[in-house]
């Protein structure tokens, strides 16, 4: 699914990963620990395609194809999802029309027939049940003023919906009470597949007595210092 | 020392032309077209080393050798496309500064909301003095060149009036198609507005090119409103002007005590716009709303000047204008606010933001707050800015290209305005002349 060899990625000419591998098979759960400024970030946002982290070495594959040729909604329509460690607020964009927009965008990709306005209102209410949010969040501005947990619930919704090959999740379940953090997993356990694969960062052992990984890797100043550990 | 003399005489010449060839029967109105032809005689075009005219030169407009608009064809469909979906208005079109029966769409309006010619209002027991009232009050002491021009060549104007109490629900149109394919035109439209007591109505004017048409026109549009106590008037101002439309447009509006008079304009370009938007007010606890939305491209100019006028206590004004300048258009918003010194517990507020998209494009905004009394709430914000990268990387993050991620941040950033549109088919309508401009 993602092959990562030796990569490189600076910001502002300072190098931030320095030599990454990372092999992530279909059904497989990754999660990615080390401390604040490790470069956790860095290596989900440069598999998400952030343009200013400058990729200096190294290859991203996914699905047998060069990722790092790919634009970044090129990647997302291919199945790629990157849950924000700080989603970004948007004001102005409702988040039911944001939702309608990027779940229609994906289907096209993927060859379906749009949803009308009825199949959709549907599809969300089943989802936005799975991550414990209010409908009420519909109407309101993308993410403008959602506290820290609605933020991350909103990112998990985003995730139900599109239903991604590859999800990365940065972060997620920082800032959540322990009830928010049983929803937030189970909704990632519910859509576990064996093909779906997870890239999960956290700071947190708490989270991975809900999610079990098949491996944990642990950055360290660019670097991962451990060997993978296959845990099941 | 007077400038643009040459350009000045061109108009006196051909005010000379049209009144030698017209056939029209002689009429009182043609006096006041006389006075207003001499006073623009005595007034110079403004060069922008005048303060108010500083970001914007008129000389490309008073280049070309106008000629005066005439009614030409137009296919009824055209006019189906220039009306919002829904919106069950009384209709009136014109061309070129034209009326066109052929075009209208007279729907039946309470009694006691009366629109009507001018020449008509004038020759009318009921109107007479209140058309003549409003006349000389826009002719006497007239500083503005442009709304003397305005007089002297409308050859259409139109009068609303509604009666005491009388509350009109159904809004009234006024398309005005620009439809010029060779010589430039000049295309001068006048509404005189009056709102008695306690009434209510809203109007619209859209100012549009006719598809297929592209040659140069300049239209010269002049509104005066007059909101007497307790009586609330919309008014809407879409403007689309063509490639090679040049477009001035004042508002001289004076609001009596308890009253509201809402301006809600959205400019989507042509060569070069101008609106000046002002307002009076004239007794206490009444509110002004001003709510602006611009979008230039390419070499668009679009320049939107505001005064609100708190001359007496107790009174609100509201005023919100977003847009935006891409390629190598510019924009200029000038929001003059006066409080004067009796103006005591006045609640003034402005906003002004806009996105430039493209390092050719420019925007100047100026707010010019001036306060001489001390017990108010005044405030004002200006911002300048580009789109938040960050925000296009989400949504581009979820699939959407990166010119659906652009778009629909630029119109969230100018839905907050639409929001304020009360009429909702207007305000859809609106939305979509936006859209299809993101989509060019
Ligand atoms: N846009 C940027 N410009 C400059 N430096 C940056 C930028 N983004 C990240 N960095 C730096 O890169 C390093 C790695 O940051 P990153 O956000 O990837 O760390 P992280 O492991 O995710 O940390 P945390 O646990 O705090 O989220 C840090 O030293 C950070 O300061
Ligand atoms: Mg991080």
């Amino acid at each position: 699914m993602l092959t990562i060899k030796d990569l490189k990625v600076s910001i502002e000419d300072k190098t931030i990963l320095n030599g990454i591998n990372l092999e992530v098979k279909p059904g497989e759960v990754h999660a990615i620990m080390g401390p604040n400024g490790s470069g956790k970030s860095t290596l989900a946002n440069a598999i998400a395609g952030r343009e200013d982290y400058e990729v200096t070495s190294g290859s991203i594959e996914y699905k047998g194809e060069d990722l790092l040729e790919m634009e970044v909604d090129e990647r997302a329509l291919a199945g790629i999802f990157m849950a924000f460690q700080y989603p970004v607020e948007i004001p102005g964009v409702s988040t039911s029309n944001f939702l309608k927009s990027v779940i229609n965008a994906n289907r096209k990709a993927r060859g379906k027939d749009e949803l009308n306005a009825m199949e959709m209102l549907k599809f969300i209410r089943e989802r936005i049940n799975l991550v414990g949010m209010d409908e009420k969040f519909l109407r309101r501005s993308l993410n403008e003023g959602f506290s820290g947990g609605e933020k991350k619930r909103s990112e998990m919704l985003q995730m139900a919906l599109l239903e991604p090959a590859l999800a990365i999740l940065d972060e997620t379940d920082s800032g959540l009470d322990i009830d928010a953090l049983r929803i937030v997993s189970g909704a990632v356990n519910k859509l576990r597949t064996e093909e779906r694969s997870f890239v999960i960062v956290t700071h947190y052992q708490r989270l991975l007595d809900y999610i079990k990984p098949d491996y944990v890797h642990v950055l360290f100043d660019g670097r991962k210092t451990e060997v993978p550990q296959p845990l099941r | 020392m007077s400038c643009l003399m040459e350009e000045k005489q061109k108009f006196r010449n051909l005010f000379d032309k049209t009144e030698a060839d017209s056939k029209q029967p002689a009429h009182p109105l043609d006096e006041y077209r006389q006075r207003a032809i001499d006073r623009a005689g005595q007034l110079d075009f403004p060069t922008r080393r005048w303060e108010e005219w500083k970001y914007t030169s008129v000389n490309r407009l008073l280049q070309p050798d106008y000629e005066i608009g005439q009614l030409v064809d137009v296919d009824p469909k055209v006019v189906n496309t220039f009306m919002p979906e829904g919106l069950d208005a009384h209709l009136i079109v014109f061309v070129n500064g034209r009326y066109s029966e052929q075009l209208s769409r007279a729907k039946e309006l309470p009694a006691g909301m009366t629109v009507m010619p001018l020449q008509e209002a004038m020759d009318s027991d009921r109107f007479g003095t209140i058309a003549r009232e409003q006349l000389d009050h826009i002719i006497d002491g007239q500083e503005h060149i442009f709304t003397a021009l305005n007089m002297a060549f409308s050859q259409h104007s139109l009068f609303l009036h509604s009666d005491k109490n009388v509350v009109c629900e159904k809004p009234i149109y006024i398309l005005h198609l620009s439809a010029n394919e060779e010589t430039p035109v000049l295309n001068s439209h006048m509404n005189i507005a009056v709102a008695e007591t306690g009434s209510q109505f809203a109007y619209i004017e859209g100012q549009f090119e006719a598809p297929g048409a592209a040659g140069t026109y300049f239209n010269n549009i002049f509104n005066r409103v007059v909101v007497k106590a307790n009586a609330h008037v919309h008014h809407y101002c879409l403007q689309q002007e063509g490639e090679n439309g040049f477009l001035i447009n004042k508002v001289d509006a004076e609001q009596d005590r308890d009253s509201t008079f809402s301006n809600y304009t959205v400019d989507l370009g042509g060569r070069l716009v101008r609106n000046n938007l002002d307002t009076l007010h004239k007794g206490s606890n009444l509110t002004t709303n001003y709510y602006g939305i611009y979008f230039g491209k390419e070499k668009q100019h679009i320049d939107n000047h505001t005064f609100i006028d708190h001359a007496v206590p107790h009174c609100q004004s509201n005023e919100m204008y977003k847009g935006i300048v891409t390629d190598r258009a510019t924009g200029v918003f000038n929001g003059k606010v006066m409080v004067r010194k009796d103006a005591q517990k006045t609640n003034a507020f402005q906003q002004s933001s806009s996105l430039v998209l493209s390092n050719k494009a420019q925007m100047d905004s100026k707010p010019q707050l001036e306060i001489f009394a001390d017990d108010v709430k005044c405030s004002h914000g200006a911002t300048i800015g580009q789109l938040d990268e960050t925000a296009v990387f989400y949504l581009r993050s979820r699939g959407l290209s990166d010119e659906q991620a652009r778009a629909m941040l630029q119109h969230a950033f100018i839905a907050e305005v639409l929001d304020y549109f009360p009429h909702d088919s207007v305000r859809d309508y609106a939305e979509t002349l936006i859209n299809q401009k993101f989509e060019q």
